[in-house]
């Protein structure tokens, strides 16, 4: 039977491969494991192996060429075997690399090649519902259980080691970017119309790659495909203010940190959201899946990028935790000390700009999340307090949420009840 | 209940401890078996009952297990709480029919008009070297009988507690208790105390794998389960307790949190009570959880051997379970 020889997808954000040259000739006889051909990928030169015994034929790649992955470039064939008139999928071999970045382009990867018929993958049930909920095609994992089966284990390993994979199901360092009125557009979104560049002289080209691209295509795809809808209002933090005054040095005391205003937030964001559950979301392969825990997650600058550090089920910690996880996770970001773990998986996000003076801003929902709460900087500001016009610290809140997943009234109730908690802080107890 | 009159005491006592206040509390609650009276039991359990109640209520019987289970079921058809004893689990054989077709059967054919509550003590298990027809545990056979429902408890809190609330049911209850279990020592409080039938209980809590086991391999489970937490391995052991009623909730619960579960019995694995708790667990919201198939330690397919060498290996051990779970925490890891 003929087998066919793919474009190999080598890494988990591969799209296409510029195909080098071959290494045999059509007509060729070449053994499986034999050096077969040369691609080129955005990180190395790669040598690919034949996926079985038989006759080269029916070679369809030339150099250069950029062909999207498993697309056929070759055949295998049996002596005396003709051409398939089309695509033979019963023998489609998957070719499944180890994802190695850097590698010199002299390397030789193995290629592992298994014939996979679906619904064969052996992986026991927990490790397949995760693999569903996080997207993730188990037929690109190989188990370490007995016969290949995927457990639980494999589905998350694979996960951590694939930061860019593509799948919107992991909240990884990525970086809600938060001044958003000028969305990235990055190469990966192939629908950019032609615009031409201005002419002016370069300092420097920065490729769109790394933390950069991530970020850039998550925001890309949670712009055009949530729709936002953005509420705000003001915060009267008089009280919140008091409260962080009277708790300051007992809480410094206690954990050795001063208490942030971004602390307070999140314990009056923890407290309120579980009354909010569409707020605390995923949307994901047809569900709303409200999530049970609050895994709360705090943007911070990082020189040029912004990571996520994650606090995990918020909702069971106190003022003094939150105070002193905020300060070990923001101290290690800005080491850059991380573990990808801490900094994938949050439910809900915090974005809080005020520190540079800014007042009021909408931020872009960090798939798959379904809401981000932006924060302003405290501003006195006059208002009317019990018949007076008086100077008050108001805080602009911004609220973001996936109109997919909640409504206008649902954010605003979530916003009223944050309003509400924080301007009588002592509800937080 | 209070901590201040709770002592260490053995198994056996707290077998009989349950009996004599039973007995105290109740007049209907008498004892019928062969030997135990005058001999006090075959392994001792009612030493000194005869002194106490007399012979009306600690009834010698002829060596017919025919007879015992036929009294103590007419017995309780009248309104009285018997509880019967065998001298081994292996001698239900001769009262199955009193047992399987009177016993378990009249409430239900009579339309409720009447109860049974008796209890059947029977004390069962290898390790004795008592060879094939005095070391047998039949548990799975009686589970299989509507009417009846089945103990096992593996501690003496537990014995006292359960045998207690067996004698209280209005339904047959065949308690178990294993031979090697009798000199067993643990916390008793003085007290007259009932433990709920369908309430499993989790021994040990651990994180990487649940064991499921009960009578004598729940301290066997507990100890591979300290071996194993030497190499790392956190093992939950989860003991039903009661057979039927089952409190399939403990034990689905601790699957779901650990994703791996290995089901412990002495009893040979064809046909044991262990398929039960699989399919039980493999049929809940558990299912989703597995990480791993569920896997089953059993007795070997043999009758119980002589052979004090051949009667260790024919039944899970503790270094049995240490190696299965030990495999099956590590599957896929």
């Amino acid at each position: 039977m003929a087998t066919e020889v793919i474009m190999p997808k080598v890494d988990m954000v591969m799209e296409t491969g510029t195909f080098v040259e071959w290494l045999k000739k059509e007509g060729d006889h070449v053994n499986k494991g034999d050096p077969l051909f040369v691609i080129d990928t955005d990180k190395a030169a790669i040598e690919l192996e034949s996926p079985a015994d038989g006759i080269l034929a029916g070679v369809k790649a030339r150099i250069n060429d950029v062909i999207p992955v498993t697309e056929i470039i070759a055949y295998i064939l049996a002596p005396g075997e003709a051409l398939p008139v089309k695509s033979a999928p019963q023998q489609v071999v998957t070719i499944s690399a180890p994802a190695r970045s850097r590698v010199s382009a002299a390397e030789t990867v193995a290629i592992v090649s298994k014939t996979i018929e679906p619904g064969t993958v052996r992986v026991t049930p927990i490790a397949r519902r995760l693999a569903k909920e996080l997207q993730i095609d188990l037929t690109q994992l190989t188990g370490r259980g007995p016969r290949g089966r995927i457990h639980k284990a494999d589905v998350l390993a694979f996960q951590k080691s694939q930061p860019s994979v593509e799948s919107l199901s992991v909240p990884t360092a990525a970086v809600t970017a938060i001044e958003s009125t000028t969305p990235v557009i990055p190469s990966a979104t192939r629908a950019a119309p032609q615009i031409a560049l201005p002419d002016a002289r370069r300092k420097q080209v920065v490729p769109v790659a790394g933390a950069r691209k991530i970020i850039a295509d998550r925001m890309v795809h949670s712009a055009f495909t949530a729709p936002h809808i953005n509420l705000s209002l003001k915060v009267d933090m008089t009280e919140a203010i008091r409260l962080r005054e009277r708790v300051l040095e007992p809480l410094k005391i206690q954990t050795g940190q001063r208490v942030s205003f971004t602390a307070i937030l999140a314990r009056a964001v923890a407290t309120v959201l579980p009354h909010h559950p569409y707020l605390n979301a995923s949307l994901s392969d047809g569900n709303i899946i409200l999530w049970e825990d609050i895994h709360l997650g705090i943007a911070t600058s990082v020189e040029e990028n912004l990571i996520v550090p994650v606090i995990r089920e918020a909702q069971n910690r106190n003022l003094g935790q939150l105070v002193m996880a905020l300060a070990d996770l923001t101290d290690r970001a800005r080491n850059r000390r991380l573990t990808p773990a801490e900094m994938m998986g949050s439910t809900f996000t915090i974005s809080n700009l005020g520190m540079f003076g800014i007042e009021s801003f909408t931020a872009i929902i960090n798939p798959p999340e379904s809401a981000i709460l932006a924060v302003g900087k405290m501003v006195d500001t006059p208002v009317a307090h019990e018949g007076q016009i008086v100077l008050r610290p108001m805080m602009e809140l911004t609220a973001s949420a996936d109109h997919r997943v909640s409504d206008g009234a649902t954010v605003a109730r979530f916003l009223a009840d944050l309003k509400v908690t924080l301007e009588n802080p002592y509800l937080l107890i | 209940m209070t901590t201040q009159t709770t002592r260490e005491i053995t198994y056996l006592e707290a077998v009989r401890e349950a009996l004599v206040q039973e007995m105290r509390a109740d007049k209907e609650v008498f004892l019928i078996g062969e030997d135990v009276g005058t001999y006090g039991g075959a392994f001792g359990v009612s030493k000194g009952m005869l002194e106490e109640f007399g012979y009306e209520r600690v009834r010698d019987t002829p060596i017919s297990e025919a007879a015992i289970a036929g009294a103590a079921t007419g017995a309780a058809l009248m309104g009285m709480r018997p509880v019967m004893e065998v001298m081994f689990m292996d001698f239900l054989t001769i009262s199955t029919n009193q047992l399987v077709n009177q016993a378990a059967k009249m409430r239900f054919m009579f339309g409720g008009k009447c109860s049974i509550p008796m209890v059947i003590r029977a004390p069962s298990g290898s390790g004795t070297g008592a060879a094939a027809q005095h070391s047998q545990s039949l548990e799975a056979w009686f589970v299989n009988v509507p009417g009846i429902k089945v103990v096992a408890p593996s501690s003496p809190y537990d014995a006292k507690g359960l045998l207690i609330a067996a004698i209280r049911d209005n339904n047959p209850v065949l308690f178990m208790e294993h031979k090697l279990l009798y000199r067993l020592k643990g916390p008793v409080p003085e007290e007259s105390y009932c433990i709920p039938l369908q309430s499993a209980e989790v021994k040990r809590e651990g994180r990487d794998l649940t064991i499921v086991a009960y009578s004598i391999m729940v301290p066997r489970a507990l100890e591979a389960a300290e071996k194993l937490a030497a190499e790392g391995i956190d093992i939950e052991v989860v003991d039903p307790r009661s057979l039927k009623p089952l409190d399939e909730e403990t034990i689905i619960r601790s699957v779901c949190k650990t994703g791996r579960v290995l089901i412990v019995h002495e009893a040979p694995l064809t046909g044991g009570f262990g398929g039960e708790l699989a399919a039980v667990i493999a049929a809940s919201e558990a299912f989703d959880y597995l990480d791993a198939p569920i896997r089953r330690l059993g007795g070997l397919n043999v009758p119980i051997p002589y052979n004090r060498t051949l009667e260790r290996a024919a039944v899970p051990q503790v270094e049995d379970i240490v190696t299965a779970a030990r495999a099956l925490a590590q599957e896929g890891k």
